[in-house]
């Protein structure tokens, strides 16, 4: 475990390393924020109402501040793992003494806690500037505990398409439609609330939901009972995926071990 | 005619210091000092039409940064130049048309493709018609010996492979001057010996000139008849290449290996001897002192030799030794 | 006319670079077509809730991602470099150009082709013909729009990377610069007030490529197409200008080993 952990850390120094990506980022994120407080401050006024769905203009705005944290601090290891696949590195991984997806697990967390981090402070200011006082900390404490629940997924998803580079030679297209489908399906730039209903039922039938709308939306409208259907559902999808990544990692292994790298 | 005519030229970088960490970082964005680098000072020269001029010293002596100027890459602080009648800094494109150029460090063909298609693509680059490319193409091709690599991709082929190749890329436009930068760094023996016959024949065959940097003082003795010598962006010595052997590339460097074990008191006079193992000795003699087939036939008698390695001297040693005649006062 | 024929060439060679890796190649044109058109499910939902605003609906927004989308692959395709001269510039990979007797910067440019441009230009041309403005004065309208989004990308992002001859590593200044350049240019500018408008028309000029060649293929209008026109021509005379200027500070790489 305490390898792991230093594994964490070292990430951690390494993204506070370069003050002129802090900065770059920082701005990057007060932006996308201000483009998208311009997008429904300009629809809430045009519909000249203050409540659409549910929820109202600060709420949009949090919401998407929220969303916004986990898309930038979510895990970017596809990569690199299909880069060590490919260049055969993986087979010298697979024996050091640590477990490989852990290892990237770790240093995944290292850089997402940064950027988490950052995105909060910079994102709060400037969503406080545009849309008035943060929600609640019941909000904060369901977002933070959703949190995890997301993040692991994420985790999976990327692993699996990072491992994908086995069988075929580009992957980085699955990342493209993988996060336009968390985009879309999962509530990050249109909450599921204003959904038609048929659209609904389809996003709540696949995991998307649970990697992205459910921190969000309980962060700007902490609900007890949709804590507990949102926290059972994230249960279920990573019980679901990290079962499927432990299958698909073996059958890698074994490969490896049969084909020599 | 002479072909570079160099004057007084002088070349100073500006570099941002950053002392190391996340302190340095943050002071140097707010407060960056900076530091001067003079990687050439007042360097004057000329070459002859089709002459084979050497270029050489140690790392970072300003060479490449020379051969840049020269080529019209980087624009000098000071100093005037003239290639081939051009003014290189402001005459870039019409001079390129006349010179040949290869970096060692920076390969021009492109990677992936294989080199014949790079040469077409040159072809149109250098404006000559496709029925001219081709018929250069399968001289150079012959001269250089890479008829079998062309369809090759380039990231398939050794380095030495790529090496020839890259050379006679810049042979296509049939340039009167030909400027490599360290065109033999990182090959092997063999390698290098090749790459050197080719050019000197295409030198002899074609009358291009040559100015080669490298901080091999083999590729010297092989291609050129002329020798500049620079080291902290000053000549320190010019000369015919034959004057420098004589006069600095006496000291030669011997390992050999015998079949059976040599005696520990291994000795032969006017030879300096550097290390003695169970199978093998290593010596060092200045031709000029001790004649080298009196070593040889020493070497010989002292036991069955299986294998024999001569070399130069490393060129800071010749340097040093520059200095050493040039100004007997300094010396300690 | 020289020129033509030259950048002919280059492009004949980068054709041939990614015929090495076709099977890569025609993966990432058919995922990119297919990622913009998932993306652009979200003005789907949101005009379906919201019919339009500001005199903008869903056809509009066909014809802003055609545009842009349009622009941006042949960007990418055809002068792929655009995206990474900060990279060139700093690694002293300008020598190579520099010794050959061709103009640099249009050298540079077009000596890198991304696949997935060719993705995003299929798609662009899609959006736009069944954005319901598919009509032959239309289709002149959308072309010029396209030129004018080249020009401004092009020219917007060789400005900024041509920093890197003064300044060094502006890497991580160009992404920024590149990121905020595309995400405003998705979204219809009539959503911001008008310093924010001001700024999308000169610093970060994304209303160039995005909202103004929509609503000039939508309805001819002589201030839009002053405003493209003058604007392509202005990023274009300027990155050149900038990038010559810096070329005379040109370091090769070469005083980059020191570090203290």
């Amino acid at each position: 475990m305490k390898k792991y952990l230093s594994i964490l850390s070292m990430q951690i120094i390494n993204n506070i390393a370069y003050p002129g990506d802090f900065l770059g980022r920082s701005i990057s994120i007060a932006t996308f924020i201000f483009i998208f407080a311009g997008l429904w401050g300009t629809t809430f006024m045009i519909a000249n109402t203050d409540v659409i769905n549910g929820l109202t203009f600060p709420n949009m705005v949090w919401y998407f501040m929220m969303a916004e944290t986990l898309e930038l601090g979510r895990p970017r290891i596809n990569r690199t793992i299909s880069e060590q696949v490919k260049n055969g590195e993986v087979a010298y991984i697979l024996n050091k003494p640590y477990n490989f997806l852990l290892y990237h697990f770790s240093a995944g967390l290292g850089d997402g806690a940064v950027r988490m981090t950052l995105n909060l402070i910079v994102g709060s200011i400037v969503a406080w500037i545009l849309a008035g006082a943060p929600p609640p900390l019941l909000g904060w404490l369901m977002a933070f505990v959703t949190l995890i629940g997301a993040w692991i997924l994420h985790f999976c998803f990327m692993a699996l398409i990072g491992l994908a580079a086995f069988v075929v030679e580009e992957t980085n297209s699955f990342e493209l439609i993988y996060q336009k489908l968390v985009f879309i399906l999962g509530g990050f730039l249109f909450p599921i609330d204003m959904f038609p209903t048929w659209l609904q039922n389809i996003s709540y039938a696949l995991p998307f939901p649970y990697m992205m709308y459910a921190p969000a939306r309980l962060f700007v409208k902490p609900d007890v009972d949709l804590f507990w259907r949102m926290l059972g559902g994230q249960v279920f999808w990573v019980a679901v995926f990290v079962f499927l990544l432990a299958f698909v990692y073996q059958r890698s292994e074994k490969y490896l071990t049969v084909n020599g790298g | 005619m002479s072909s570079i005519e160099v004057n007084n030229l002088q070349k100073t970088f500006q570099t941002k210091r950053k002392a190391a960490g996340m302190r340095g970082s943050l002071r140097a964005l707010f407060k960056p000092e900076y530091t001067s680098i003079e990687a050439v000072r007042g360097l004057s020269f000329h070459m002859e039409a089709g002459e084979l001029l050497g270029f050489i010293g140690p790392n970072g002596a300003g060479k490449s940064t020379t051969i840049k100027i020269l080529t019209g890459i980087l624009h000098p602080s000071s100093g005037d130049a003239k290639v081939l009648g051009f003014v290189p800094w402001k005459e870039r494109q019409k001079l390129a048309y006349h010179i040949g150029t290869v970096f060692g460090q920076r390969p021009q063909l492109w990677y992936h493709l294989p080199a014949i298609d790079t040469f077409m693509l040159f072809g149109k680059i250098y404006e000559l018609d496709d029925r001219e490319t081709k018929k250069r193409i399968a001289f150079l091709s012959e001269a250089f010996e890479i008829q079998d690599l062309l369809e090759t991709p380039v990231r398939k082929l050794s380095l030495g492979q790529r090496m020839r190749c890259e050379v006679a890329a810049s042979l296509l436009h049939r340039p009167k001057l030909l400027l490599l930068d360290e065109p033999s760094i990182g090959l092997d023996v063999v390698a290098k010996q090749h790459i050197r016959d080719a050019i000197k024949r295409m030198a002899q065959e074609e009358n291009v000139g040559v100015l080669l940097t490298s901080h091999d003082a083999g590729d010297l003795e092989a291609l050129c008849r002329r020798v500049i010598i620079v080291n902290h962006g000053q000549i320190v010595y010019e000369d015919k290449v034959s004057n420098l052997k004589r006069k600095f590339l006496t000291r030669k460097m011997v390992e050999v290996r015998y079949a059976e074990e040599v005696s520990p008191n291994f000795s032969i006079d006017g030879v300096e001897i550097l290390k003695v193992g169970s199978y093998g000795v290593k010596l060092r003699f200045d031709t000029t002192k001790t004649p080298v087939d009196q070593v040889m036939s020493h070497l010989s008698q002292a036991g069955e030799l299986v294998d024999i390695t001569v070399s130069d001297p490393p060129l800071e040693e010749v340097i040093a030794k520059i200095y050493q005649d040039a100004q007997p006062g300094m010396r300690t | 006319m020289r020129q033509v024929k030259f950048i002919l060439a280059l492009w004949k060679a980068n054709i041939q670079a990614a015929m090495e890796f076709r099977a890569a190649f025609f993966t990432q044109v058919i995922f990119m077509m297919i990622n913009n058109g998932v993306y652009f499910i979200f003005w789907v939902l949101y005009f379906d809730k919201f019919n339009a605003v500001r005199g903008w609906d869903i056809n509009t927004m066909m014809l802003l991602f055609g545009i842009a989308a349009s622009a941006w692959g042949i960007g990418a395709f055809f002068f792929g470099n655009f995206i990474s001269l900060a990279e060139v510039i700093v690694g002293g990979r300008l020598d190579y150009y520099l010794s050959l007797p061709r103009p640099v910067l249009l050298h540079v440019l077009a000596s890198k082709s991304i696949g997935s441009g060719m993705g995003d230009l299929i798609y662009g041309i899609g959006s736009f013909m069944l954005s319901g403005y598919f009509t032959p004065d239309g289709t002149l309208r959308f072309l010029l729009g396209v030129f004018a989004g080249v020009c401004i990308f092009i020219g917007f992002l060789v400005i900024v990377q041509s920093l890197s001859f003064w300044l060094g590593n502006t890497v991580a200044l160009s992404q920024f610069a590149l990121s905020a350049l595309l995400t405003f240019s998705l979204y219809p500018s009539v959503l911001f007030d008008a310093t924010t408008k001001f700024i999308l028309l000169t610093i970060i000029p994304a209303a160039l490529i995005g909202t103004i060649p929509a609503e000039f293929v939508r309805e001819f209008s002589w201030q839009s197409a002053i405003q493209m026109v003058s604007g392509s021509l202005v990023f274009l005379f300027l990155s050149i200008f900038i990038f010559k200027l810096g070329l005379k500070r040109y370091e090769s790489g070469s005083a980059i080993q020191v570090e203290v």
